[in-house]
């Protein structure tokens, strides 16, 4: 570091004299001190930043991922934004975002309060909801894709029998994203759950009392104590599960294969940043789609940072 | 120097240490002279016979590396990476995406591979083989097709059941919907076929050509293509499909397993698949060459790469390992089935097959696997095939018309060509 030209540019001569002299001698005293938190800087600077800055530098390129690198300029990003199928990918993306996290919330939430309550065995119950949540994704898929296999699948064995009939689960777009949408479910409600749960052993008792006592009722008590109560932590979840929602591959993957199935109705992202990069050997597109995956989470990060400091605000 | 240990010359030493193995992992990446890594994924080659490599030449020292997912991608990063790059690998059918880097590999007609050729399929040979002439990979196993059929169905449809005689029936595409069509009427529960993307890929394989021409030009729009893709359409059109979105899929397994589906015009380990799927249907089935002939899909080779210090003793361990006697016991042992010639013929090949009531299966594989011309695979295959496939499922799934959906798949293969850089 260029330790001298500190003090000359802070223009201040009083510390000119102490800075030149101790500076090198305080890193040196400090060096311990540096060397012993560094392993984690080197690791994330291996493993986190130098990916990161050499995907930006391939996104400028096209490269088949052994030969020689070709600098395109920005013909990747021009091919990106005129690339229907990304587009399409982010609709994907979004739509299996809301028909997953709104009913993973809402459960999440009843579980929570439902936990919270004097159920025996409580213990048993939170291992249980938490279990699908470290559970191999590839079994869940798997397991899954017999669930909601299309003439030979247990739902329709079941729907068949109450007479309902059956549902193309895995050839209609919609039934892809449903089925998509129930594995996010499934996996993520009981982790938010146990997140929700905590937040309800936070709020004091003392406050559910002055609601009994006011005379308010027990569905009162949840929208007008408990809710208020808990925005903060629901908005943490609202934001990790936006995160995770952008990132779905593995489950569209198994459950639909790498094209995403009819009308591409589970080619998400980064499904679309795979399929570009790995099976079509493209890795200069795959790393531009996945800088336009950044930018959209920046974007939706951005809303979300609004939505917590609107409302904190008010 | 000679201190008592303070704390701060432990921690100093401590990241003097974890910093020499981080360059030590970094940098250590040359291959030894002295020994041979060679990678594989499961079930690409015999384990048995990779242990014995080592007592058949006492200089080689193989250090075989069975590489778990995504063989291809950590393959890739390794030679691109320069470091820890296998002396020897295997390589999947889709061996022709690497030509384009055909200098990351020995060509083993230097190394004297002309001497074995006459031993395998010519067909599997050329496969392994650039445009220019130049020898990346050395033929493992094949996936030849044939037309596997459930003879009690058959039966019941009125249909004669004998190999010989439903070979003659659907020896042509004609006489394949025309049996097809009797199946249906008289076994009403029961599709012909899991869907009709895999018509298209068996009729696609048939093909001498395929998506580009030698010189790179792209023929995606020709009668070759335009053929397959109308006998899709036509099984569509005569609702013969199960609509199994994806092919080995649970679902895939579902109907066969619970006889949804009467047939499979697939590869050799296509059979071995089903046979794990549906073992209830085992005795149930028979196998005769299909419409159009034959056709391959699959089948790996071995491959060489530069930075192998000793070539000609790699090359030396793959001859011995793909030799016709032990690819016939691979067979036995993980039914790779042989490109060798003369392991076509062997009885362990021909025996008596119980999952085809006693038939010999092996015996009609081995037929496709002879019949087969020499086809041209361009490095840029896959990059358009996805188009066609993908509108075949909106046409079999979602109605779409068939004329409007060959129009969208040829314009998306022309996009991704541009976007390549590609001749259209």
């Amino acid at each position: 570091m260029a330790t001298t030209q500190v003090p000359l540019t802070t223009g201040e001569p009083v510390l000119v004299q102490p800075g030149q002299t101790t500076r090198p001698k305080r890193f040196r005293e400090y060096l311990p001190l540096y060397v012993a938190i560094s392993p984690f800087y080197i690791v994330f600077a291996i493993f986190g930043i130098f990916p990161i800055a050499f995907s930006l530098y391939l996104a400028f390129h096209a490269w088949d991922g052994i030969g020689p690198m070709k600098y395109v300029g920005l013909g990747q990003f021009r091919y990106l934004l005129s690339d229907g199928d990304f587009w399409h990918s982010i609709l994907v993306t979004l739509e299996i975002w809301v028909i997953s996290t709104i009913p993973m919330l809402f459960f999440a939430m009843i579980i929570a309060v439902l936990l919270n309550s004097n159920v025996r065995g409580r213990t048993f119950y939170r291992i249980a909801y938490f279990i699908p949540n470290i559970t191999s994704l590839v079994a869940i898929a798997i397991i899954f894709g017999s669930v909601f296999a299309n003439s030979f699948g247990l739902s329709n064995a079941f729907l068949q029998a109450i007479g309902v009939g059956q549902i193309s689960w895995l050839s209609d777009p919609w039934g892809i994203k449903v089925a998509i949408a129930t594995m996010v479910v499934w996996r993520w409600t009981g982790y938010n759950a146990i997140i929700y749960l905590a937040g309800l052993q936070a709020i004091p008792g003392d406050v559910y009392e002055a609601a009994r006592i006011d005379g308010a009722s027990a569905i009162q008590t949840f929208f007008r104590v408990t809710v208020p109560m808990m925005r903060p932590i629901i908005l943490f979840t609202v934001i990790t599960s936006t995160i995770g929602g952008m990132q779905i591959f593995a489950e569209a993957q198994v459950l639909v294969g790498d094209t995403g199935g009819p009308g591409k109705a589970g080619l998400t992202m980064v499904l679309y940043l795979y399929q570009q990069a790995f099976t079509n050997s493209d890795f200069g597109y795959g790393s531009a789609i996945g800088w336009g995956l950044f930018v959209i989470l920046i974007l939706f990060s951005a809303i979300n940072w609004r939505l917590v400091q609107g409302r904190s605000g008010r | 120097m000679s201190r008592e240990t303070t704390r701060r010359s432990f921690l100093t030493a401590l990241a003097g240490g974890t910093a020499g193995l981080m360059l030590a992992g970094c940098g250590g990446g040359k291959n030894s002279a002295s020994k041979t890594t060679l990678w594989y994924w499961n079930r690409s080659l015999d384990d048995g016979f990779l242990a014995q490599a080592n007592k058949h030449f006492a200089d080689l020292h193989l250090e075989p590396n069975k590489i778990a997912v995504d063989y291809k991608p950590k393959l890739l990063t390794t030679l691109a990476g320069k470091s820890f790059v296998p002396d020897v690998t295997n390589i999947n059918s889709d061996i022709a995406t690497y030509f384009p880097d055909q200098d990351q590999f020995v060509d083993l007609y230097d190394l004297g591979a002309d001497k074995v050729k006459d031993l395998y399929l010519p067909w599997k040979w050329e496969l392994g083989v650039t445009a220019g002439g130049k020898m990346v990979g050395f033929p493992i196993d094949t996936g030849p097709c044939a037309f596997m059929y459930r003879q009690d169905l058959f039966k019941k449809a009125g249909l004669p059941t004998d190999p010989k005689d439903v070979e003659k029936k659907v020896a042509t595409w004609d006489g394949y919907f025309e049996v097809a069509e009797q199946f249906q009427a008289k076994n009403p529960k029961v599709k012909f076929v899991a869907n009709i993307s895999n018509i298209y890929s068996l009729a696609l394989a048939q093909s001498p050509k395929q998506y580009f021409d030698k010189q790179g030009k792209f023929i995606g729009d020709q009668s070759h293509i335009k053929n397959a893709w109308d006998r899709a359409v036509e099984a569509k059109k005569r609702n013969l499909s199960a609509r199994i979105v994806q092919d080995y899929s649970s679902d895939w397994s579902g109907g066969y397993s619970g006889g949804g589906i009467g047939t499979l015009n697939d590869a050799v380990w296509a059979a071995f698949i089903l046979e794990e799927a549906a073992p209830s249907t085992a005795g149930k089935w028979r196998v005769c060459l299909g419409p159009g002939g034959t056709g391959n899909k699959g089948g790996s080779f071995m491959a060489i790469t530069k930075y192998c210090k000793r070539p000609e003793l790699a090359f030396e361990f793959i001859k011995w390992l793909q030799q016709p006697t032990l690819q016939t016991k691979t067979y036995t042992e993980i039914q790779l089935f042989p490109s060798a010639n003369s392991s076509l013929a062997d009885k362990a090949i021909i025996a008596p097959d119980k999952y085809f009531g006693g038939q010999s299966s092996g015996q009609v594989f081995a037929a496709s696997a002879k019949a087969l011309e020499p086809a041209y695979y361009s490095p840029y295959e896959a990059i358009v095939s996805t188009a066609y496939t993908n509108e075949l499922l909106n046409v079999e799934n979602l109605g779409k018309n068939p004329d409007k959906a060959w129009e969208d798949a040829l314009s998306q293969a022309r996009r991704q060509i541009k976007h390549k850089g590609l001749s259209v």
